[in-house]
């Protein structure tokens, strides 16, 4: 009986509440809004990390680059061969950007609410907004150099990639599977400073098993099966499907590292949602 | 309309946990400018981030049916690795406002000369409070939330910021929070206490400073 009365209150709050958001909802709704309040975090973030001084905006590329084109030519010069024979300078490359990417969206999730608070300060920026904002901005520096790489290697070596689209999708979900790790860091990173100081020495420490410089074939049956649980190993694999082609065996499924990246990413939205509630600004 | 319902918020610390607002409920309407006194701790600040939706309540819930404002302070809100005019440029697109509008608007109001050009970093604290107000008028919120700033701000653009919100008398209320009555009187029409977790409306300014003396 005693509920009545609160539920008739609860659902006039809820008649109120879409009425303002009708009303104030720009053409396309709340979505489109969101997507504008990304887009500006995304344009804030590029101001930031990288300024108006000196390469400005170009860093974003050549950072990636910098890193990824010394390890390859590190192992290029070195000059141990590769089963299958392929191209140390591209296997050593197409390994380290993708896994550059990973890394970089984890290792910078710990600090990507302390680093944002004063945006929380307004109330339609979402944790999640802020945490698309950079990853986005991540995804497009690393994939930028690594389509400049691509093209070195097909004018320097002739190679061309064999399926750039596999290589895209690889990417992409790589960049997802990061984005849901590395909201769960920051969810953690509100509650405990652990995450703070432990998320660069997993990162580094994971590195071996990640997939980034090894291919599943080369290792013996068993260890295959064992590697291939690990997520981010399918992808490399696919990315190399797409960068090789036939020339080297590979071993993937695609929809595992979906159903991870969905996985990661529910939940990482969820913890996010709640950590929201929790966050002394 | 803003209603508060039994609001509640308290805070994890090392001592246990401390209860700050203990169950606040009010109403406030469009237009209104009322001033909410309470000393130092009382919770001022809180309530106001609050109202803000900048922290969320332990229990209760804030109703919103008119566009809020960030608490206007000295901190928050603004990036200071970015210039002013970048400050500008930024809120204009969040809150989906003409771009170069928002910009002019705000050089013209918070008077930083050069330093609009420059980031927020380099800025004294009154010329961050400035910038923040201006940012907040170019936004055009129905009802602005202030943490006594404008009070510790230069007189002459104290003057200014009292103009502009009377010149928006009709459509926007304003809640300033501040722990000086006279304050509170140079802004507002009517006037809440803040004690011991819990508010109190009061219709009469004068009813409401008296009792704020007293407590």
């Amino acid at each position: 009986m005693g509920r009545g009365p609160a539920a008739a209150g609860q659902w006039r709050h809820a008649t109120a509440v879409s009425a303002t958001t009708q009303r104030r909802a720009p053409p396309g709704g709340a979505f489109a809004r969101q997507m504008r309040v990304i887009g500006a975090l995304t344009l804030r973030e590029l101001g930031t990390r990288f300024g108006r001084d000196n390469l400005g905006y170009l860093w974003l590329f050549v950072e990636p680059a910098l890193l990824g084109g010394t390890i390859g030519a590190v192992h290029y010069f070195t000059g141990h061969g590769l089963p299958g024979g392929l191209n140390p300078f591209e296997f050593w490359v197409g390994g380290y950007v993708p896994f550059y990417l990973f890394r970089g969206v984890v290792n910078r999730a710990p600090s990507a609410v302390p680093a944002n608070q004063s945006l929380l300060y307004h109330r339609h920026i979402t944790l999640l907004d802020i945490m698309i904002a950079r990853d986005v901005l991540e995804g497009a520096a690393v994939l930028g150099a690594m389509i400049a790489f691509l093209a070195i290697f097909g004018i320097v070596f002739g190679d061309w990639p064999d399926d750039p689209f596999k290589m895209l999708i690889g990417m992409m979900l790589m960049l997802l599977i990061a984005h849901g790790v590395a909201m769960l860091i920051a969810t953690g990173a509100v509650y405990t400073e652990i995450f703070d100081r432990v998320t660069h020495l997993v990162t580094y420490l994971t590195l071996p098993i990640t997939g980034a410089f090894w291919m599943v074939f080369w290792l013996p049956s068993e260890a295959q099966q064992a590697a291939l649980w690990v997520p981010t190993v399918h992808l490399f694999e696919m990315i190399r499907d797409g960068h090789f082609g036939k020339v080297v065996p590979t071993t993937y499924d695609v929809n595992y590292a979906i159903y991870w990246a969905a996985g990661l990413n529910l939940l990482g939205m969820a913890g996010l949602r709640r950590a929201r509630l929790d966050l002394v600004v | 309309m803003i209603r508060l319902h039994d609001i509640h918020k308290s805070y994890k610390t090392h001592l246990g946990l401390r209860p700050v607002l203990r169950g606040i409920d009010a109403t406030f309407r469009p237009g209104e400018k009322i001033g909410i006194l309470g000393r130092n701790g009382a919770g001022k600040t809180t309530l106001l981030r609050l109202i803000a939706g900048v922290e969320h309540p332990t229990h209760g819930k804030v109703e919103r049916r008119m566009s809020v404002s960030w608490p206007l302070g000295f901190a928050g809100a603004m990036h200071y690795s970015i210039t002013g005019a970048d400050n500008a440029r930024f809120i204009a697109r969040i809150y989906d406002r003409p771009v170069q509008e928002t910009v002019d608007f705000v050089e013209d109001f918070a008077e930083l000369g050069e330093y609009y050009r420059l980031p927020v970093r380099t800025y004294s604290s009154g010329m961050m409070m400035r910038l923040g107000f201006a940012l907040s008028l170019a936004v055009d919120f129905e009802c602005y939330l202030v943490d006594e700033v404008i009070a510790v701000g230069d007189s002459r653009f104290g003057e200014r910021c009292r103009k502009a919100l009377a010149d928006r008398q009709e459509r926007s209320a304003l809640l300033l929070v501040s722990h000086q009555a006279e304050t509170v009187r140079a802004f507002c029409t009517s006037a809440a206490v803040l004690n011991d977790g819990r508010l109190t409306r009061y219709d009469d300014l004068d009813e409401a400073i008296a009792v704020y003396h007293a407590a």
